[in-house]
């Protein structure tokens, strides 16, 4: 109560002061402080210019002084705005817009288990706040975040709705081990899968642990990165109502393009083709899967704070329908946070509650003849132009001719594919102030995720497989249950010059994933689709048709960091975690995560008083210990007896059970060590800002399913830590503000970064026995090669085409035979299938109430082995196939090789959008500010690559690398909306 | 003060109480409990057969694709599967034909794979059997099938890395020498045969039982020229007339309305092997256990469509000469399709291109050897695989007593073989010419024509279009990634 009586006291002596004042006479001076948006800002500062007087602005923004004479200057400083000068006229209420900083010091920065201010930060860490984010029509927050940190490569393949893109910060860390960055939602760790569960206008900033000395802190899911979000909530003093909408018209933005039905027939013929192939009908067969998208977004937002007190609710709708028939997307989400004080103030209790549901209706994605799966929308392609859609009868065109015939039409009409997601997760925070400076903590989260997947194959799609068994249904559950809880103490002291903040932390996480897996064949009609199973054949039951599983993990932490900090110029973090997980064997369940890094802010010293060039200057240095473990599946590490199908014996069928996998005791830690150095610069009083780090990170024990000789093992592989990583990476970030008045602001703003990765070992010693692995395939025609980047393409050259139009290739050991074998010497290396660099230029603009912004990213270096492109390029095909317009000029019949004429450079820039937007000013009693725009998304990419998209998953894992064909991705246009209501 | 010391005393004690973090296992067993139990060395008996069925991904001896039977099967004459003009089918097979194959080769690769985890799986099941004291009968079976592995082994690869325990890190596991495992299968199929059940079919049904046991040594006998240099024809024909005391007949041959191509003959081929004649089968229910590929992958998707009800693969055809030498009175030239069928479909005898630009759609005699028993579907039909028929152990009594120069004694087995499927007696006495032609007429599509011709010195000879090879082809290479897993192993000479 102290500190209400204080305030109340206060104003009333500060009321009584200003009446005695007007009483006698002295000039008013008065103003409203606002924000870009037009919001009161309470709690600025005003000084007026030449006396000792100041002020603050109460909660509608507006404030008093008096002075002598008709005019005089205020200087206005407000946290996160660049101060302002003011000449205020007596008598004459001023509105003053406050223009945000393009950089500011004095910004939080959330580390993970506390909280730094930018300026004391001695790791690489990439803070974005809300003005950061990209706008336009987000799904997924990671969309928001594309092309804004350096070292954070954000790609999307394909815009299908529900699927979100991958995020890869600073390389590939891992093989197996994991490479998706830990998520940290306030406080609550999860996957990827966690960001999918948040409203992307509710996030009020987002940070990014880039190296090591900063991730050390989580220890054993620090190794990929962390991604640290935090929510809006509100702030004291003020209430707020704020509804966020936005809508777009989402169109395919480039597809392939195949032969037309006369084209085709004129190929036909000149391909001896049989005209009994040509069904006469013309067909596109794309046109009739393609249709308008569009995204829908809505958020209603509400909160207020007293005192002690403050919440905020939120309830979101994103709904999208897909570019291709029979995909759309529905995701609502609720969230509620509250924040109380209590004990005199010494107990804070700050509760978060997220429920989401989801449903989604995906387009196949894995559908097709045998030698050419992909997903739906690709079979157009594949699908010749002079087949009928229908029958006369009605149903839909088959042609028995071809093996494995479907209609692709027919799979996107009849097909159920639905998967529907409850998220569920809250957290309860409370920090206890035991002494000045010491606080106890405890927190605790709970995470649900249950998914239900159901998924129907009638007859009628034309699928063999559904054709065989009359119609097949499943229904899948999974259950993802994850407990984290920590305790901590926080302690926080001055000594002279001496600044101390350190942490101790206890955490558990308990993590336990179930489900089960039903599936039933044979059915009479389509009527019930999966929703009645029993309607099904039951002599149709086979191995596999039932199913159940259960695992878990646990995960035990003991951790502890402490920030020192000299007359606030020298910096020190140190911090140290031991883990303990279940998922390892038996002789190594713990590890250790050390970490140190030491920071000198130049700018500071007195030397650098009379300089006028720099403004900022902070050189930083850290290294660090983290390790990875979230993608090991548990149980990896022992022998277990499992379920394998069903075998003959004793005159009858019985369950047979076999060893599941290989055993290893020794499985460990993967351990990535990393060294950061890094600058940061401010140039003309921080109007230019540049930050620069280099890194090398070395990931050894690197988990894999490394090759063991059979026999004397079961399987060819065992999992296993023996080789190793190599990324060393260099990032650049620079942002320069053009102009900066209060009118009107230009910011010229960019990153880059530059990646080496290097597979440097992968043999090594398992159970005491030298092993060799090499030439792992990782990718269509690409290895993981020692000495070589993940994902190296090892491919046989192209020559030409023989008498016959087949496709002739180098026999490079020139012995006569093409061996296409991995380790062929046949084959030659011919680059990466990882981006060497990757880049972003962010310029915005504001002229008063208008403002406008772009993206514009890329990445290149990298190859991309177009096989959608190889299976639509070969004559041999026509008479069951269309082929690609490309392939007439090529004119190859029949080849049995993968060559690199199929290997395309993947370098691209992206024009990832444009926004426009406008302040409505308004005098409305209601309405506080009023903002419409309008944004484009995915207006242009530049590129040399011939596919759809040049943007394919790049995510390190054994599939990258290839375009396989993909969900088309769109083009976007949407309208925006944001309303404050007072 | 206090306060301090109190919290950090319970942080103490939540931590002490919460760091442990071993592994639950809830929805597997471990395997250390579950084999030493009786059930579980059952278990480990019956999973060394779950072996022997085949399926997807190379796995198993006869049935699915990929795996030991086509490697065996599509290196000999007796079928192939050409690239197609249409773009269909791989170059593997047609390169197994013209023997044209690459270390690297993936079916190379399944087979050797597949056979020594199914080494490992037969030591498994010895040990555990002996360590859970079960039966010496069931003991002695787990031991003459992994004999039926290292046998199999060393036909197709020759010297070859060899265990008995699977305990052994690989610096302990010496690549045996053709002979040595030859010994060693010998040494435990002799020790083991006599210990076998005698039962025929019921319980034994798909099973190693003394009969199959004396057929392996037979076998093994048969080829011993090929695997040491030194014949064993006449421990071969005693192992075949142990056989022949389990009283096996020929099954009858002459036609019968209800029967798989109106011929009594083709129910060795059906969903059930019949017992008089089958010595060894796979059992198999397609999508349950096992699976057989063997006609759906020969016929056009048309044809089989119109008479099975699903789409044929188009896969294998009979190469024209092997089809020539059938005489047209053979009730086994009744597995063949050729010309005008079912579906609009017209085969045609002559393959104009084994690879480049490939074959017809149409073109190749097709096989219906296995007539698809129910249950069947896109993935194969359910007809049961005979390993080993007594119409193969009588052409190998007849072809010892040949090789021992007792031919008179040979011609009554070849003319009991011949005249079940339609044809007259030999005129004369049975020359090793007349043993291998019938072998190919009699056991075509089961497997064995490699290790005949191998034996009969015909496997590299040039056939029809394709030119000879040399005898380093014989023996396949050692898969290279097993080389390259195991640096010790040294590749066949000539790879």
């Amino acid at each position: 109560m102290k500190h209400i009586s204080l305030f109340k006291y206060g104003l009333a002596v500060l009321l009584l002061s200003l009446c005695t004042l007007s009483f006698a006479q002295t000039p008013v001076f008065s103003g409203k402080v606002v924000d870009e948006t037009n919001n009161p800002l309470p709690g600025a500062v005003v000084r007026v210019k030449g006396t000792n007087q100041a002020t603050s602005t109460d909660a509608n923004g507006a404030f008093r002084v008096t002075g002598s004479g008709e005019a005089i200057v205020v200087n206005i400083t407000f946290i996160g705005y660049d101060a302002i000068e003011k000449t205020l006229t007596a008598n004459q209420s001023l509105s003053i817009q406050m223009v945000p900083n393009a950089k500011s010091l004095s910004e939080v920065v959330v580390v993970g288990y506390g909280t730094t201010k930018k300026s004391d930060l001695t790791g690489a860490v990439t803070t974005l706040g809300t003005k950061d984010l990209n706008p336009g029509p987000i799904t997924n927050p990671l969309q928001q975040l594309a092309g804004r940190a350096a070292g954070v490569n954000v790609s999307q393949t394909g815009s299908e709705p529900g699927t979100s893109p991958s995020v890869r910060i600073r390389g590939i860390t891992s093989l197996i081990g994991g490479n998706d960055p830990l998520v940290v939602v306030d406080g609550i760790q999860g996957n990827m899968d966690l960001l999918k569960q948040l409203p992307p206008s509710e996030i009020e900033s987002v940070d990014v642990l880039k190296d090591a000395s900063a991730t050390a802190i989580y220890g054993s899911r620090g190794a990929p990165g962390v991604i640290i979000v935090t929510t809006k909530k509100s702030k004291a003093g003020k209430t707020s109502l704020e509804y966020n909408a936005s809508a777009s018209v989402d169109v395919n933005s480039k597809t392939l393009k195949v032969l037309n039905a006369d084209q085709w027939w004129e190929q036909a013929q000149l391909y001896n083709v049989p005209a009994e192939t040509n069904h006469g009908s013309s067909t596109n067969w794309k046109d009739l899967l393609q249709q308008t998208g569009s995204t829908q977004n809505h958020t209603v937002a509400f909160g207020g704070g007293a005192d002690k007190f403050n919440y905020r609710a939120s309830l979101t709708n994103i709904a999208q329908t897909g570019t291709v028939i029979n995909s759309k997307y529905k995701n609502n989400i609720g969230r509620l946070t509250a924040t109380q004080k209590a004990l005199d103030d010494r107990l804070t209790l700050t509760m978060n509650l997220t429920s989401g549901i989801n449903d989604a209706t995906y387009s196949p994605p894995s559908i097709g003849r045998a030698a050419f799966t992909s997903g739906l929308f690709n079979n157009t392609y594949v699908a010749r132009p002079t087949d009928p859609v229908l029958n006369p009868d009605g149903s839909y065109y088959t042609d028995p001719n071809v093996f494995q015939y479907i209609n692709p039409y027919a799979v996107a009409k009849t097909v159920i594919n639905q998967v529907h997601e409850d998220a569920l997760f809250g957290s309860l925070r409370a920090d206890l102030q035991l002494t000045k400076g010491l606080t106890a903590g405890w927190f605790g989260s709970w995470r649900r995720l249950n998914t239900n997947t159901g998924y129907y194959l009638p007859a009628k799609s034309t699928v063999p497989s559904a054709i065989d068994n009359s119609g097949i249904a499943n229904i899948s559950n999974s259950h993802t249950d994850e407990k984290l809880t920590d305790i901590s103490l926080n302690y926080k002291a001055d000594f002279g010059q001496h600044h101390l903040d350190a942490v101790a932390v206890y955490e558990y996480q308990s993590q336990t994933y179930n489900g089960n897996f039903a599936q039933a064949k044979g059915f009479i009609n389509d009527l019930a689709t999966y929703n009645a199973m029993q309607l099904g054949d039951l002599t149709k039951v086979t191995p596999g048709d039932i199913s159940s599983y259960k695992n878990d993990r646990n995960l035990v932490s003991f951790l502890g960091r402490v920030n020192y900090t000299f007359a606030n110029r020298y910096l020190l973090t140190a911090s140290f975690r031991r883990d303990g997980s279940s998922v390892f064997g038996a002789n190594h369940k713990w590890g250790d995560f050390p970490s140190a890094s030491l920071a000198w802010r130049i700018d500071q010293e007195d030397f650098m008083k009379n300089q006028r060039i720099f403004s900022t200057l902070k050189l930083r240095g850290g290294y660090g210990v983290t390790g990875n473990q979230q993608g090991l599946l548990p149980q990896g590490s022992i022998r277990l007896v499992g379920y394998a199908g069903a075998t003959y014996f004793g005159g009858q069928q019985i369950t047979n059970y076999f060893v599941s996998q290989n055993e290893n005791a020794d499985l460990r830690w993967e351990t990535r060590k990393q060294t950061n150095l890094g600058a940061d610069f401010g140039f003309l009083n921080d109007r230019l800002t540049a930050t620069v780090d280099v890194f090398t990170a070395t990931t050894s024990n690197l988990l894999f399913n490394y090759t063991v000789p059979q026999p004397p093992y079961p399987y060819g592989s065992i999992k296993a830590n023996v080789g190793s990583l190599l990324n060393k990476g260099l990032e650049v970030s620079l942002a320069y503000q053009v102009i900066r008045n209060s009118n009107t602001t230009l910011t010229l703003a960019g990153n880059a970064s530059f990646l080496k990765n290097r597979v440097l070992n992968l043999s090594g010693t398992i159970n005491g026995i030298q092993q060799n692995t090499d030439y792992i395939p990782w990718g269509a025609n690409a290895y993981l090669i020692k000495g070589q980047p993940v994902g190296t393409f090892n491919i046989i050259k192209h020559l030409g085409k023989d008498a016959s139009n087949s496709e002739t290739v180098v026999d490079q050991d020139g012995n006569g035979i093409i061996d296409q074998g991995n380790q062929s010497p046949d084959r030659v290396l011919s680059g990466q299938a990882l981006p060497k660099y990757t880049f972003a230029f962010t310029p915005s603009f504001s002229y008063k109430n208008f403002d406008a912004s772009m993206v514009w990213r890329g990445s290149g270096g990298n190859k991309i082995y177009n096989a959608i492109r190889a299976n639509l390029s070969y004559f041999e095909n026509l008479g069951k196939a269309n082929v690609l317009q490309s392939a007439v000029p090529l004119g190859l019949y029949h080849s049995q090789y993968g060559s690199d004429l199929w290997l395309e450079d993947g370098s691209f820039i992206r024009w990832e959008n444009l926004n426009v937007g406008y302040r409505i000013n308004t005098k409305s009693k209601y309405i506080s500010s009023l903002r419409l725009s309008l944004t484009g998304t995915n207006l242009l990419v530049i590129t040399k690559y011939s596919g759809a998209d040049p943007e394919l998953i790049a995510d390190g894992g054994s599939t990258m690398g290839v375009d396989n064909g993909t969900y088309p991705r769109v083009r976007s246009f949407a309208l925006g909306l944001n309303v404050v209501l007072k | 003060m206090k306060k301090i010391i109190l919290s950090i005393l319970a942080v103490g004690l939540v931590a002490q109480s919460c760091t442990k973090v071993s592994e639950n296992v809830y929805d597997k067993y471990p395997a250390s409990e579950f084999y030493s139990s009786p059930k579980g060395a059952d278990i480990a008996l019956a999973s060394v057969y779950a072996q022997v069925g085949g399926n997807w991904d190379g796995v198993g001896y006869a049935g699915a694709d990929n795996g030991w039977y086509d490697l065996n099967s599509f290196s000999s004459d007796e079928q192939v599967i050409p690239h197609r003009n249409t773009g269909d089918w791989q170059l593997d097979f047609a390169q197994l034909y013209q023997r044209q194959w690459l270390p690297s080769f993936g079916i190379i690769n399944n087979t050797w794979n597949w056979l020594y985890k199914s080494v490992y799986i037969a030591n498994l099941a010895v040990s555990q059997l002996e360590a859970a004291k079960a039966d010496e009968a069931k003991i002695a079976e787990a031991k003459v099938l992994r004999a039926f592995f290292y046998y199999l082994l060393i036909d197709d690869f020759g010297n070859v890395p060899f265990f008995t325990d699977n305990n052994v890190t690989v610096d302990k596991l010496p690549q045996a020498s053709r002979k040595d495992v030859y010994d060693f299968i010998v040494k435990e199929i002799t020790e083991n045969a006599d210990k076998l059940s005698e039962t025929k079919g019921g319980a034994y049904y798909g099973r190693f039982n003394k009969w199959a046991a004396y057929t392996l040594l037979a076998k093994v006998y048969l080829n011993a020229e090929v695997y040491t240099g030194t014949p064993k024809w006449a421990e071969s024909l005693a192992a075949c007339n142990k056989v022949a005391q389990g009283s096996f007949t020929l099954h009858p041959g002459s036609a019968n309305a209800t029967s798989p191509l109106g011929y009594q003959y083709y129910e060795l081929f059906g969903d059930k092997n019949p017992t008089d004649e089958t010595i060894l089968s796979i059992y198999a229910t397609v999508d349950i256990v096992s699976r057989n590929i063997l006609t759906i992958r020969s016929l056009n998707g048309p044809n089989f469509m119109a008479v099975y009800g699903y789409s044929g693969w188009n896969g294998t055809v009979i190469p024209e000469d092997f089809y020539n030498k059938y005489a047209d009175n053979d009730i086994r030239k009744k597995q063949f399709l050729v010309g005008s069928q079912d579906g609009g479909v017209t085969y045609t005898a002559t393959i104009s291109s084994l690879d480049n630009p490939g074959a017809g759609a149409n073109e190749g005699v097709r096989d219906t050897k296995f007539v698809p028993a129910l249950p069947m579907n896109g993935g194969g039909a359910s007809n049961d695989f005979p390993i080993f028929r007594y119409a193969d152990v009588m052409l190998m009594q007849a072809e010892c007593n040949v090789r021992l120069g007792n031919a008179a004694a040979a011609k009554p087995l070849v003319d009991a073989v011949r005249q079940r499927a339609g044809l007259g007696a030999l005129t004369s006495n049975p020359t090793l010419t007349d043993i291998y032609n019938e072998r190919g007429f009699e056991l075509n599509f089961e497997g064995h024509r490699r290790q005949d011709m191998i034996r009969f010195g015909t496997f590299t000879q040039a056939r029809g279009v394709v030119p000879a090879v040399g005898d380093f082809r014989k023996l396949f290479p050692i898969p290279t990634n097993a080389l390259n897993a195991n640096t010790s192993l040294k590749q066949n000479p000539g790879y």
